[in-house]
């Protein structure tokens, strides 16, 4: 009797993961039948260049990948030498009350709900920006971008921290055999050892930053314009979608984002690839 | 040369430190210094007597109850879902799956969890509006698509914990009951999943968290800007991160605006209150691992 | 908190009850023994009136739920039109086209004017309609141009489901193009905030929506007031309408009466829109 139970169980959580994976799947599969109108004919690259005009039936989403790509890549670069800075002092440079200090603050910065630094972005960032600059409402790519570093250096921050602690003892060691500085352990052994993991957190951030809806959505004006300068107002993939949803969901233009699903959904597999391949080529290397 | 480089490093080193600090304090200080003047039971119930309000007795207008009670039935309903199928698959990916079947499903899994939220929104809306046309017309976003999408969303979270603490059971665990004749199924019910339990907590109060600060997905299954206390699972309803966002850029006086810092606080407070949780679970775990170990 | 429109319209009402037997009690009678709930979507310019009385029906009896929603007057006929909202509200009248499509019956409660917008401190107030035309389309960038500072304009817009984009676009515009730098606003309310937040900025919103954080501008020297939209010197007016799918019935039914009651008609007067009775 047992045995036939145990099987129905089996089976059960066999269910259950299919189930999931199921989901992922179909997550996909209708943004691509919804979307089929407007990809019909081999349209869906000809969409991926035009821009976006409503108005004369143009439902191009190039604007927007050009948005998403410079927002999220800004980020990334402004956020960047921030997390590498801060994990550096965390396992190296600061005293060891500060860098505990320091961890803690990080990891509850990973609870902060999003929609708080889009409401700080832009009571306190905007004003700021546009008196700073002298040019623009504030709302531009700059803004937006500048809040979505704070928002992924967390979670960089972390990732970074952990991979220099996986750096093997004994090459830490022999620096301080050697009487080397910590700064100089950091440079010289853990970068080199840790950079792997440093990629697949850059690689991480990216990814977070493309799939950020609010931050973008509050702060960076949401303009049609394809931006040609960090100060420009600017549309990304995700705020189109919610911005477009409520549009008439039998219109091509409501389609249009649908188009937008698949782009993000691609991107993001481009991610979970890259980062799963410097992985598992890590795990390849390992003595 | 290479002293400068080295002294340059600990100045970068410091300097983001201290611009990392400076912006996290100064966010949650001017969210403070704003919105504290607000913290009163007003902010909350508005015009209605508490305890009329949390009987139900009265409907709240102008306050943030009708919004929590959103949240709160969302987040319940959300990991309600999430919990059975996540902890099944994640049973599922630790004791029976081959190596093959473990790095295809973890793949798929990893992208789930990359998804960026509004597309999972989308697909909830998506689905949504094939119900309607498609099998019943009562169906529309509301509390019951978004908490679905909100399960879709979370279960990443679920699975993964749920994984990794079985598969970080020492040898000795998984085998001493199988050892003594059990099956495995009586394995993994009295022994295994008992063992990891604080580690799958951790999960599910990180999924807890993840759900009630989540405003894209429920933007598009079903979130109002005005509904009161949520009557059904098929009707619309407030959440407390939507109603930040509402206020925030649709505010019609400065004491709307206020009401919106006060809501980021209580917000805010619910998630640093959650994350603490999960992390004193977590910390259960390894407490445990290492006295026993 | 519209404490200031609720007392205005609780001492509109008490007035009235001092001089007719009619209005208040009546009005609100209709919903006592009602239960249910009532699904409102659509024009972000009638959400305050809409807030004000789901807020009395509510409070008369707890056992009705009305949810309101915006996301534009496009949006409000799409989904009353398909069922998924008992009452779609648009701030322009629905096409031929549309009202054949869904079956729509109409009902225009007050009248509403879109006015332009910068903020109070700015102090150009009066432009011609080839100025505004050249502003929101982009080839005049400066408010130097116009007589003001040296500082670039900063456009906002409405998205394309909005019923005050289109109505703006039409009469103000004719038809004309958008920037495509202007920056976008979801809802009345959002352009309100926007704009008094932004020292260049200009846009276009509900004149009912219209207070001291914003400054309103002359549209070919008529001043876009209730006065000047209800005498029809103030061209781009439009009519706030509540569409349903059919003829409306139950609570539907009941709510619509309301909003063409006195009570109904004066939450939408202290609302600072034109009531049609």
């Amino acid at each position: 009797m047992t045995k036939i139970g145990d099987t129905i169980w089996e089976r059960l959580f066999l269910l259950c993961a299919i189930a999931s994976v199921v989901v992922t799947a179909l997550i996909f599969g209708f943004m691509v039948v919804l979307g089929l109108p407007l990809f019909k004919g081999g349209h869906f690259f000809y969409l991926l260049t035009q821009p976006w005009l409503p108005s004369r039936h143009a439902y191009g989403i190039y604007p927007m990948i050009v948005g998403t790509i410079s927002i999220a890549s800004l980020a990334v670069v402004i956020a960047f030498p921030l997390s590498l800075g801060c994990a550096s002092l965390i396992n190296v440079i600061a005293p060891r009350p500060f860098s505990r200090f320091l961890r803690r603050v990080v990891q509850l910065m990973t609870g902060i709900p999003t929609v708080i630094y889009g409401l700080v972005g832009v009571f306190l960032l905007v004003p700021l920006m546009r008196d700073l600059f002298q040019r623009g409402s504030g709302m531009c790519i700059l803004s937006a971008a500048l809040m979505l570093a704070v928002l992924i250096s967390p979670t960089m921050i972390l990732f970074f921290a952990d991979s220099f602690e996986h750096v093997p003892r004994p090459y830490l060691d022999a620096v301080d055999a050697l009487g080397g500085r910590p700064v100089q352990k950091f440079i010289y052994v853990m970068i080199p050892c840790a950079w792997r993991g440093i990629l697949t957190g850059c690689i991480l951030g990216i990814g977070r930053a493309l799939g950020d809806t609010l931050v973008a959505l509050m702060i960076a004006g949401n303009a049609i314009q394809v931006p040609s300068s960090p100060l420009d107002s600017a549309r990304v993939l995700t705020a189109h979608i919610a911005l477009v949803i409520a549009a008439d969901y039998d219109s091509l233009e409501f389609k249009s984002i649908f188009a937008c699903g698949v782009v993000l959904y691609i991107f993001t597999t481009i991610v979970v690839l890259a980062v799963r391949s410097l992985g598992a080529s890590g795990r390849r290397q390992e003595p | 040369m290479n002293r400068q480089v080295e002294r340059w490093m600990i100045g970068v080193a410091w300097l983001s430190g201290i611009v990392l600090l400076g912006t996290v304090f100064s966010i949650i200080g001017y969210l403070f210094y704003k919105g504290a003047a607000t913290l009163t039971p007003s902010l909350i119930f508005g015009e209605t007597q508490p305890m009329d309000a949390l009987l139900l007795r009265r409907q709240v207008f102008d306050g943030l109850f009708p919004a929590m009670v959103g949240t709160f039935s969302l987040v319940v309903l959300s990991v309600g879902w999430a919990i059975p199928v996540g902890l099944a698959t994640g049973i599922y990916l630790a004791e029976y799956s081959g190596k093959t079947m473990k790095r295809t499903l973890n793949l798929f899994f990893d992208i789930l969890a990359g998804i960026p939220s509004i597309v999972v929104g989308l697909f909830g809306f998506s689905l949504a509006v094939f119900l309607h046309k498609h099998f019943s017309e009562r169906i529309y976003p509301c509390l019951l698509i978004s908490s679905l999408s909100l399960a879709f969303l979370v279960l990443p979270y679920i699975i993964r914990t749920t994984q990794v603490s079985l598969d970080s059971l020492p040898p000795v665990t998984r085998l001493t009951a199988l050892a003594l004749g059990a099956t495995r199924l009586q394995n993994i019910f009295y022994v295994l999943i008992p063992k990891s339990l604080s580690g799958i907590l951790s999960g599910v109060i990180l999924a807890i968290g993840r759900c009630a600060e989540d405003t894209a997905v429920i933007m598009l299954t079903g979130v109002v800007a005005t509904a009161g206390v949520p009557k059904s699972l098929l009707s619309n309803y407030e959440a407390l991160p939507f109603y930040i966002y509402y206020i925030s850029s649709q505010y019609a006086n400065p004491q709307e605006l206020m009401t919106g810092y006060g809501a980021s606080i209580i917000l805010l407070t619910i998630c640093v209150v959650l994350f603490l949780l999960a992390f004193a679970a977590k910390r259960g775990l390894t407490y445990h691992a290492l006295y026993r170990a | 908190m519209k404490s200031k429109t609720v007392l205005t319209g609780l001492a509109m009402t008490l007035c009235l009850l001092l001089v007719a037997n009619s209005g208040y009690a009546g009005a609100l009678d209709a919903f006592k023994d009602e239960t249910g709930s009532l699904k409102i979507a659509g024009g972000t310019a009638h959400i305050p009136v809409m807030q004000e009385a789901a807020k009395r029906i509510m409070t008369l009896n707890s056992n009705i739920q009305i949810s309101i929603a915006g996301g534009g007057s496009s949006v409000g006929i799409k989904q009353v039109g398909e069922g998924l909202v008992d009452i779609g509200n648009s701030g322009r009248k629905p096409t031929d086209e549309e009202i054949a499509k869904y079956g729509l019956k109409l009902f225009k409660w007050a009248t509403d004017g879109v006015g332009i917008v910068v903020h109070p401190k700015n102090s150009v107030r009066a432009l011609t309609q080839a100025q505004v035309m050249d502003i929101f389309a982009g080839k005049i960038d400066n408010w130097k141009a116009l007589g003001g500072e040296d500082k670039g304009i900063n456009v906002y817009t409405r998205d394309e489901a909005s019923g005050t984009r289109e109505v703006f676009w039409e009469k103000a515009l004719n038809k004309g193009e958008i920037t495509t730098r202007a920056n976008f606003v979801v809802s009345n309310g959002a352009m309100k905030s926007a704009v008094s937040q932004d020292p260049y900025g200009i846009g276009y919103v509900s004149v009912g929506h219209m207070d001291e954080t914003v400054g309103p501008v002359s549209f070919d020297s008529v001043a876009p007031t209730l006065a000047n939209v209800k005498s029809g010197e103030y061209k781009i007016a439009r009519g706030l309408f509540s569409n349903t799918k059919g003829d409306p019935t139950g609570l539907a039914k009941k709510f619509i009466d309301y909003l063409f009651s006195t009570e109904g008609q004066e939450i939408a007067a202290g609302n600072g829109f034109i009531p049609v009775n």
